[in-house]
């Protein structure tokens, strides 16, 4: 998973808002980036850029090492069903579709027959087995996500994008959420990139990549300490005034 | 499994699609079931005789039905005597029907029906119930139903071609009519065209040999095939009904059509998000708009289920009604028709097919994106397809109007309606264009109020969704002002041309008759025309042909019909007349002005057509009392006729615009609740944003206003645009101005019931959901 000088420019003209500028990076495989910065840097764009949801204005981003840029939305579709999922901060649910629907979506639009083991088996790893049969609208904030993320890991994706995961969560909720992103790549050697304004989220990540005006201005790996990540955050917040 | 999920959860988001697609076909299921019951059936009166044989078509009229001429009673007489030695054949029954009537009794249309022979009973089964068989002429046995109390040994009153008799009631029979003796009866009627047989055995077999035995002098029909019997005049009153029901047919299937696209564009653009979710899951374009065709047609099945027996089940509440309309013949009767109910279910499918056609293409068009955005604000909402089809239908509609003046004038009705039908679609498609600045302009007086703004605002970013609630309207509208609009017009017109070439006569009209006898015209001083058919050969062809017999006047033909019959004067006509006999005439005259296109001595039309009647006697003397006839001048006279003709097209016209009407307004509210009730959490933010429950409801019946004031100037546009077309039409075929008649009362009043409509839809889903709680 690799940027390339990612530009992306809304708007034309002289109203035109450059939300990434040359934007360089790259997630390797089995590692948890978390990316944080002020309101407004870029960070959904980037998400959304990397994950062939939106398209560049400039530079390449490659997943699985297949750049993705030129490929038609067929095809785009295709790599993105199998080998890029997604938790989003609302509304990641069908509301017409049960959990366990929701679950196995991705595989029947791929056209596979599940096995009824497989969606037990995911509904279980996030602790949901007895709620299968529950719409969205029966289920918590927390639940949503948690179904969400069950649905993200069950094609075994090259990787996982997650804008805000906790942003509409209480604090238990979330940490629910963030362990179970966590056990993903430790167990599974998922990759996963994460937007989060929390520092207190931000620490369950293997790296912090810190995004200003739509650069990078920062990045930390290893195990970094929420204090650390916060006192970044702020240092940045202080500049961009 | 997910269309199947998606629409048993979401059921009230296509609530819209489901009743305009349960309205199309029950309105379908119905006409249809109506339409297939009223096929020509073989008449009652000859169910005891299963093998018939009917006198040879010579060709076809203009309304595409056999020409039969009539056998001569040397040739009937020949028949019979080929057919009697066959041993199954029990007997052989010429079938002579005349005008009788009941003096002081209304023709319901079929008294030139019921005169019949003694011996024809047979054919029906009909017996005696009481008295004796007619012996001589004078006598007459008559239908219990037709006359309580009237018993054998009494007299009845009646009138017949002649004119009105005294006949000596001998006795009564189980079957409908007045039967006098056959050589009676065979001296009234207008020649013979059907045989009778009785039979034993199996009525294919007898058939066969009676085919055999006759050859090309007759036909020979056996089971159903003798629905080709029904006479001409059932036939005729079958046509006229069918008319408006194929008008009902393809109306409700234009309705659904429009309907049910602006609804599913509706229901795409208010998912943009869940789809965009889809999407973002891995669906591909081309998994979507399956998905939204799987939906569809999901829906179009149960409003299917639902709406096909409902028309079924109304189609014979509606016949009743249209036999005394006159739009079908006395004992029609719906029955029960599974290909109409069975056609209608899958009508309903391909119309919503069809309608979610543009809405799945352009649903398959939201980016996985949508999933992340808040209800889009749209913000381009015209679309490359919008105004190529727009423009398109622009171009064909306005072609269609354009060459009306050199259509036929029977296609000029339905072209109109064609291009109307492409102008409303038009409008529905470029209605986006003018909504942006309508609003503006509406919403100006009051941009420094919160109501003001956020109509403003609300409408402008959900310019589609306004498109999509005006649809209904604007063909309510459109079609109201059109339909209104023509019949106006051409009334008008029609009625100058009425008053400007009627002399001031009077004259003696047939008074619930179907015309008048030779007693009451040979007792007036005037001129006046009987009226016949005869079968004109020339070459190789036979044509039928309107003749008429005028007292005195020359062998005359008009000159289309000396063209048509390739006669000029001097050469000879061969025709053939209604008793069966032939005739070459020679041409006297050929005339612009001619009564008829054929015009023939009087006495001559009598001796051959004994049952013919005379329309209408122009006085010269004063009037001598007749019975049957009533005295009235000739401008009132022709006023009387245009009305009859207008009561009809009224009739028609009340029944089209009822359906649209109906229907569409239904539209209006359901598309408008639909519209409102996904809105549910927009308007729950206002509340919490410290709106009142009634400043909610302000801003939502405005927006219900401006819809319906959109749809109803785009309605109005278009229907006054398709009237100058039918005008110019109408002045072609006048050859001089009509003045455009534009029916605002019919107009504004559908325009202000929509608006109703629309606000008390938009008011419910407001009302019925005030908690704030999630
Ligand atoms: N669709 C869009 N059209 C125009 N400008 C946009 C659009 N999306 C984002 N922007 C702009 O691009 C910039 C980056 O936006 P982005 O959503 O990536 O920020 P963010 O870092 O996710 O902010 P937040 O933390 O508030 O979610 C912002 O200035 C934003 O106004
Ligand atoms: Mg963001």
């Amino acid at each position: 998973m690799e940027l390339r000088a990612v530009t992306k420019r809304y708007g034309h003209a002289e109203n035109a808002v450059t939300a990434l500028d040359a934007v360089d990076a790259r997630f390797a495989p089995g590692t948890f980036t978390a990316v944080m910065g002020p309101s407004g840097s870029g960070k959904s764009t980037l998400l959304q850029c990397s994950a062939g949801l939106d398209r560049v204005t400039g530079g390449e981003v490659r997943i699985d090492g297949v750049p993705i840029t030129d490929l038609s939305e067929r095809a785009l579709t295709r790599l993105r069903r199998s080998r890029v999922g997604f938790v989003f901060q609302t509304f990641n649910l069908i509301p017409a579709l049960t959990a366990a629907q929701n679950v196995v979506l991705p595989l029947r639009l791929a056209g596979r027959r599940p096995q009824p083991s497989e969606v037990t088996a995911r509904l279980t790893e996030v602790g949901l087995a007895e709620r299968a049969g529950h719409r969205p609208a029966e289920l918590s904030g927390g639940q949503q996500q948690r179904v969400a993320i069950a649905r993200a890991l069950i094609t075994r994706p090259a990787v996982i994008f997650a804008d805000e995961p906790t942003g509409a969560l209480d604090a238990r909720s979330g940490a629910e959420v963030l362990r179970l992103l966590r056990t993903a790549v430790d167990r599974h050697g998922q990759t996963i990139v994460m937007v989060t304004h929390d520092p207190v989220a931000a620490a369950h990540a293997d790296r912090v990549l810190f995004l200003a005006d739509g650069r990078v201005v920062d990045d930390l790996t290893g195990p970094v300490g929420s204090e650390k990540i916060a006192v970044h955050t702020a240092r940045l917040e202080e500049s961009a005034r | 499994m997910m269309a199947w999920a998606i629409v048993r959860h979401r059921f009230a988001s296509f609530a819209g699609t489901f009743v305009a697609i349960a309205l199309g076909v029950a309105v379908v299921a119905c006409s249809v079931t109506l339409y297939l019951s009223s096929r020509p059936q073989p008449p009652e009166r000859y169910d005891a005789s299963p093998v018939m044989v009917q006198a040879p078509s010579v060709g076809t009229n203009d309304f595409s039905e056999s020409e039969i001429r009539s056998w001569t009673t040397s040739e009937l007489t020949d028949l019979a005597t080929k057919l009697r030695p066959e041993p199954r054949i029990t007997n052989v029954i010429p079938d002579p029907v005349f005008y009788v009537q009941e003096l002081g009794t209304e023709d319901m249309g079929t008294a030139q029906l019921d005169g019949h022979s003694w011996s024809s009973a047979a054919l029906g089964g009909y017996r005696l119930t009481a008295g004796r068989a007619p012996e001589k002429r004078g006598e007459v046995v008559i239908g219990t139903s037709l006359r309580k109390g009237t018993g054998a040994g009494g007299s009845i009153e009646v009138l017949t071609a002649v004119g009105p008799e005294t006949w000596t009631v001998t006795g009564t029979t189980d079957g409908g009519g007045y039967y006098v003796t056959d050589s009676d009866a065979l001296a009234r009627s207008s020649g013979v065209r059907v045989i009778g047989l009785t039979v034993t055995g199996d009525p294919e077999r007898i058939a066969d040999s009676a085919r055999a035995l006759i050859g090309t002098s007759g036909t020979v029909l056996t089971g159903p095939d003798r629905a080709a019997l029904e006479p001409a005049k059932v036939t005729r009153i079958r046509w006229i009904g069918a008319q408006l029901l194929i008008a009902m047919v393809v109306l409700g299937a234009f309705a659904t059509v429009f309907v049910v696209a602006s609804t599913c564009a509706l229901t795409a653009s208010q998912r943009r998000r869940e789809l965009g979710l889809l999407r973002a899951a891995g669906a591909t374009p081309a998994q979507v708009r399956r998905l939204m065709y799987a939906e569809t047609a999901l829906i179009a099945l149960l409003a299917g289920l639902v709406g096909a027996p409902l028309g079924a089940v109304l189609a014979p509440l509606v016949a009743g009604p249209m036999v005394s309309f006159g739009l079908e013949p006395p004992g029609y009767e719906a029955t029960w028709q599974p290909a109409a109910v069975g056609g209608a279910v899958l009508l309903g499918l391909v119309v919503a097919l069809a309608g979610v056609a543009v809405a799945a293409r352009r649903a398959s068009k939201v980016p996985p994106l949508a999933a992340l955005r808040e209800a889009a604000a749209e913000t381009r909402s015209m679309t490359p397809s919008r105004w190529v089809f727009g423009l398109l239908s622009l171009a064909a509609g306005a072609g269609l109007l354009a060459a009306m003046p050199t259509m036929a004038t029977e296609s000029k009705t339905t072209a109109g309606m064609g291009a109307a039908m492409l102008l409303l679609t038009t409008a529905a498609l470029l209605a986006p264009v003018v909504i942006g600045p309508l609003v503006r302009l509406a919403t100006g007086p009051w941009r420094g109020s919160a109501t003001g703004m956020l109509v403003r605002e609300g409408t402008l970013t959900g310019v589609r969704r306004v498109a999509s609630t005006a649809a209904p309207v604007l063909v309510t509208v459109g079609m109201t002002v059109l339909l209104t609009g023509m019949v106006a017009t051409i009334d008008e017109a029609a009625g100058i041309d009425e008053a400007a070439d009627i002399p001031a006569a009077t004259v003696l009209a047939p008074d619930g008759t179907p015309g008048l006898g030779e007693t009451a015209v040979s007792a007036q001083t005037g001129t006046s025309r009987l009226d016949t058919r005869v079968l004109v050969t020339h070459g190789s062809a036979v044509t039928g042909e309107d003749a008429t017999g005028v007292a005195g006047a020359p062998v005359t033909l008009s000159p289309e019909a000396a063209k048509e019959l390739g006669a000029s004067i001097g050469s000879a006509i061969n025709l053939r007349w209604a008793d069966g006999t032939v005739a070459s005439l020679p041409v006297e005259k050929i005339d612009v002005n001619a009564a008829a296109p054929v015009v023939l001595p009087r006495d001559l039309v009598r001796r051959h057509d004994p049952d013919a009647l005379t329309a209408l006697v122009v006085l010269k003397g004063d009037p001598q009392p007749a019975a049957g006839g009533r005295v009235l001048s000739a401008r009132d006279y022709a006023r009387e006729q245009v009305d009859e003709e207008g009561d009809l097209v009224d009739l028609f016209l009340w029944v089209l615009i009822g359906l649209t009407a109906g229907y569409t307004a239904i539209a209006v509210a359901s598309t408008l609740l639909m519209a409102t009730a996904a809105r549910g959490p927009e308007f729950r933010a206002l509340r919490l944003a410290g709106a009142g429950l009634g400043q909610v409801l302000r801003v939502t019946t405005a927006e219900a206003l401006l819809a319906a004031v959109v749809g109803a100037l785009l309605g109005g546009a278009v229907g006054v645009f398709s009237l100058t077309g039918v005008r110019a039409a109408v002045e072609d075929e006048m050859g001089r101005e009509v003045a455009l008649i534009i029916p605002w009362a019919a107009g504004i009043g559908v325009a202000i019931l929509c608006a109703v409509l629309a606000v008390a839809a938009t008011a419910v889903p407001v009302l019925r959901r005030t908690e704030l709680a999630r």
